[in-house]
């Protein structure tokens, strides 16, 4: 290989060809969105270096499931016997409200939404960069995962897919500091704007008016404006609610619903159509 | 094959999963692996090389394609300028060297993520710098034993 930066001339004209060529490629990738299928190429090359990087972690795991002894196993399956056989009641629960639904929105001539198709997913890995919140995971476009679909956990809204490669997708968490979410009040139907601070516990709604009717323990969920996301999907709980003196607005912070940092699966919801 | 191995080394330790609260103590194994090839071995790396190897890290990371070559070429045109001089101090002298060296490039990391619209925490910065910092004497050793050991030992290796 020849001599890096050899003479101080030579120096400088190859430092200076190095960084325009990495800052037209950061403009070209953030700025026009243009090199997806460099990105697409780099990580479907990158898949064995992944998989063998998280494969202590996954033989951990293997080893510590083997290790559980048989008390818990059955204590364990219990408790699930028990809260399946609650689930079991509140299903025909649901499906008694469901057929009500279903009848007050005919009643009402009020198109009905698509049934959801959720396809499950297990969280490969989180990006170990503390400023970006992006989890990838282990179904692509040929799960018919498109980019824009919601990713939901049991408890709440995750992210949305921002990129598809064959197997595996990315997804960007709710709190990702360039996520920005459209929600709604349940308790008083105000909408808002969920916005990502980089902290996997915490989004804030900014720029409410001051006398906005918000209190500690209201629960947030999609409103549904801009089509990305049905509404009515639990996103977050109000932790505290700001109003400072002589400020015209409050600044509302929120957790999420769902336990970001400890999530293994997810569902993408495929029914819906994705964006271009 | 010594740019290889280590350059593999690095994308293992930038995949490899870690718990979300530990984050922000995380070493950049990237930079310190230019480090290293900037400060022992600048006379066998090539720029153009290590522009396109920066690439894949762009992509574990997420961030925009292109940022990690920045910071590569500005790392490396720094270390080279200093290298004779670092290499003949003790290894905790190299230590803070590079912590401070780390630290302009975090600078320029924290000014290029605003630039693509993320909010990042300067003090994240530091103290994965810190942690760089502290991290430089064990990767110099590993990346000597992948050197002897695929044969490419630089004159200065002991």
């Amino acid at each position: 290989m020849r001599p890096l930066f050899s003479r101080t001339s030579v120096a400088i004209v190859r430092f200076v060809i190095a960084v325009t060529f990495s800052v037209a490629t950061m403009v070209v990738d953030v700025r026009f969105e243009a090199l997806s299928f460099v990105r697409q190429a780099l990580k479907t090359s990158l898949w064995p270096i992944e998989k063998l990087a998280s494969a202590p972690q996954e033989f951990s795991r293997s080893f510590a499931q083997w290790l559980s002894f048989r008390v818990s196993l059955v204590g364990r399956l219990e408790s699930l016997s028990l809260d399946n056989e609650r689930l079991k009641t509140e299903q025909l629960k649901l499906q008694t409200l469901r057929a009500e639904n279903a009848e007050l929105r005919r009643l009402l001539s009020v198109k009905e939404r698509f049934s959801e198709q959720l396809l499950q997913a297990e969280i490969n890995r989180l990006s170990n960069d503390p400023f970006i919140h992006r989890a990838t995971i282990n179904r692509g476009f040929l799960a018919s995962v498109k980019k824009g679909q919601p990713v939901l956990s049991a408890d709440g809204l995750v992210g949305q897919v921002v990129a598809v490669y064959p197997h595996a997708s990315e997804v960007l968490l709710v709190t990702d500091s360039t996520h920005q979410l459209p929600v709604q009040v349940t308790r008083t139907r105000d909408r808002a704007i969920a916005i990502g601070v980089g902290l996997l516990n915490r989004l804030e709604l900014r720029n409410l008016p001051d006398t906005v009717d918000m209190v500690s323990g209201d629960l947030l969920e999609t409103s549904g404006l801009g089509g990305r996301f049905q509404s009515g999907i639990p996103v977050a709980r109000v932790i505290d609610v700001i109003r400072s003196p002589g400020q015209p607005f409050a600044r509302v912070m929120a957790v999420p619903i769902a336990q970001l940092s400890r999530l293994s699966l997810v569902m993408v919801d495929v029914s819906t159509e994705g964006s271009r | 094959m010594t740019f290889l191995v280590t350059w593999v080394a690095s994308l293992l330790l930038i995949a490899a999963p870690f718990p979300a609260f530990m984050a922000i103590a995380l070493p950049q194994w990237g930079l310190l692996f230019v480090v290293w090839w900037s400060l022992m071995r600048n006379y066998q790396l090539s720029i153009t090389l290590l522009t396109f190897s920066s690439l894949p890290i762009d992509v574990l990371y997420g961030t925009a394609l292109g940022m990690h070559a920045f910071i590569f070429a500005l790392l490396a045109y720094v270390l080279t300028l200093l290298g004779p001089r670092v290499r003949q101090v003790n290894l905790v002298m190299q230590s803070v060297v590079v912590f401070f060296v780390l630290l302009v490039a975090s600078a320029v990391s924290y000014w290029a993520r605003t630039l693509t619209g993320l909010d990042p925490e300067f003090y994240i910065l530091f103290t994965q710098t810190l942690a760089s910092a502290i991290f430089w004497a064990p990767m110099r050793y590993l990346f000597e034993r992948i050197s002897n050991f695929t044969g490419e030992a630089g004159a200065d290796s002991s």
